[in-house]
């Protein structure tokens, strides 16, 4: 069922993500995500990066519509749904784009973090400044504008007594290899309809990601290969990524 | 028993819906005897935009969807039906009913990996603009009948005619059984609307869609109920079947076949193995010791008529 909220901030966190505010707080697991609905668009799966906020990144019409919320305006949220990160001692949070978003409640939560974060460029790496509060902080971005230059497994090796990975599907298909699998933990982005087990919209390698997911153990993401090579489309055919 | 379905437990088309979901269930062995894909089309369709859900609240307000039948290019079903193996339960190819002509063309090219079929005579749903499946073919016993010609000319295999609630389904029913339809599915969901109150909208982009779930459970054990006294043809039931007792009284009304759909809503993998197990065993254990056969439609035979019997 969904809650009607009214945005309170729509916060430009640089580059085209934003984080939109609600005036309600939802009850939320570190991973979970939420279907927002603006009535006559669509409806579309979002990590909560807060417990009332949601983070959009400019990359389509949707998210579009969404980024043009002002405070006042209504937007119709359900869930939090799917599984979630374990909160425990040092773990190490690993993020790519936008997939950083989703482990900014855990980087809060979870003691002593360390985080490496990944991106194109510095306005990729969202939310620094709070993640550097919560525990260490290492970034890697392509065009060496913040951090290291390169990738997320040039920040590899890194100690940890377990690992969190959210990001891009190319990224965690390259992670997966160089991480210990039973001390791993992926959260996985799909195209979702019904969100609740229910249309198979979402599976990956028949896993349905809205229910078994979107947070799979290490050992369960090994046996998807369907990261990092495909995808269901909205009509069910896959579109290889 | 029709199919040989162990256990006689499938997933309503529509729901779970894709090949990989179901390789990765029997696997895990789950206690469903056979699965029954989305309805196969015959060209590609992107369905409704999202919402097509409408979730069951705490205070009783049941499940709505409207997909209105989104499917992947017959080539694409083709490939994806190649690299799927089944180790223990059966596949069902649910077909969509909406023209004899595409359902022949896909049977033919399904029927190599097919165990049986379900044409699907009866989706309530529709892109706005369009007419439904139920209405173009599910409401007319003679269009139901040519689909389920069409179907058996292409196939030897079992084929399920599913019908809609909200139809003259006895009339509809015997024109399919009598075209040759191995059994009758019992039924779709039932047309019906959600409206938000803050939006002053339909909630599904469809705005029209089906109701499911134990709202629907009392609507389509009567359409069993009718179905076998009028009929008697082997019936696979849908509508709410959320526990084994809701199974039994299907079994009870007529069917010899548990189609389980809201059923799924909210259960992980892990969770569907252990439920439906759960389901089964509680249907068994109520058996304790008859067979499945000798239960199917007892309901019709104690019947208290306490007309003129009170004062």
């Amino acid at each position: 069922m969904h809650i009607h909220c009214k945005i309170t901030q729509n916060r430009n966190d640089g580059g085209n993500n934003h984080t939109l505010f609600l005036d309600y707080a939802f009850d939320v697991q570190p991973g979970q995500f939420v279907m927002a609905w603006v009535p006559g668009e669509s409806e579309k799966p979002f990590s909560l990066s807060y417990d009332n906020a949601i983070t959009v990144k400019d990359l389509g019409w949707y998210s579009e519509r969404l980024i043009a919320l002002k405070p006042g305006d209504s937007i119709w949220v359900r869930g939090p749904y799917g599984t979630s990160f374990p909160v425990d001692a040092g773990p190490v949070l690993l993020g790519g784009g936008v997939g950083i978003a989703a482990l900014l409640v855990l980087a809060k939560r979870a003691q002593n973090p360390t985080v490496l974060l990944g991106g194109r460029t510095a306005q990729d790496i969202i939310y620094l400044d709070e993640f550097e509060k919560a525990g260490t902080v290492r970034v890697a971005t392509e065009d060496g504008s913040l951090g290291i230059r390169g990738i997320i497994t040039d920040l590899l090796p890194q100690e940890g007594k377990y690992y969190c990975v959210c990001g891009p599907d190319k990224m965690m298909a390259a992670l997966k290899p160089l991480l210990p699998a039973d001390q791993s933990f992926y959260s996985l982005e799909r195209y979702m309809k019904c969100a609740i087990g229910l249309c198979g919209q979402c599976t990956c390698n028949g896993y349905r990601v809205c229910t078994d997911g979107p947070v799979f153990d290490g050992v369960t993401a090994e046996e998807m290969t369907d990261i990092g090579h495909r995808k269901r489309q909205k009509s069910g055919g896959w579109e290889y990524v | 028993m029709f199919l040989d379905l162990d256990p006689p437990i499938v997933n309503a088309s529509g729901i779970l819906s894709f090949l990989d979901i179901f390789q990765l269930l029997d696997r895990k062995g789950a206690a469903i005897g056979g699965y029954i894909t989305k309805s196969i089309g015959p060209r590609k369709r992107l369905g409704n935009e999202n919402p097509i859900i409408v979730e069951a609240a705490s205070d009783g307000r049941p499940t709505l969807n409207s997909l209105a039948l989104p499917t992947q290019t017959p080539e694409e079903w083709l490939d994806e039906l190649r690299e799927t193996r089944l180790a223990r339960s059966k596949l069902i190819v649910s077909v969509n009913g909406v023209s004899p002509e595409g359902v022949e063309k896909i049977i033919e090219m399904a029927d190599p990996f097919a165990d049986g079929y379900e044409l699907n005579l009866s989706c309530p749903n529709l892109v706005p603009g369009e007419e439904s499946v139920m209405a173009i073919v599910g409401r007319h016993p003679e269009a139901a009948a040519r689909v389920v010609r069409a179907a058996k000319s292409a196939t030897g295999k079992p084929v399920i005619a599913k019908l809609s609630p909200d139809t003259e389904y006895v009339d509809v029913g015997r024109a399919c059984i009598d075209a040759g339809a191995d059994a009758l599915g019992c039924g779709n969901t039932l047309p019906a609307i959600a409206i938000d109150i803050h939006a002053r909208a339909p909630v599904l982009a469809g705005r029209t869609g089906g109701v499911s779930g134990p709202a629907l459970k009392p609507i389509n054990l009567k359409m069993v109920y009718d179905i076998y006294a009028a009929l008697g043809s082997p019936i696979v039931a849908y509508g709410g079947i959320m526990t084994w007792e809701d199974a039994v009284e299907y079994l009870l009304a007529g069917a010899c076949v548990i189609g389980l759909g809201t059923f799924f809503a909210h259960r992980s993998t892990p969770d569907i193995v252990r439920d439906t197990d759960a389901l089964w065993s509680g249907v068994k254990d109520y058996l304790k010791g008859e067979s499945l056969e000798s239960v199917i439609g007892t309901a019709h035979r104690t019947v208290f008529d306490l007309n003129g019997k009170t004062p």
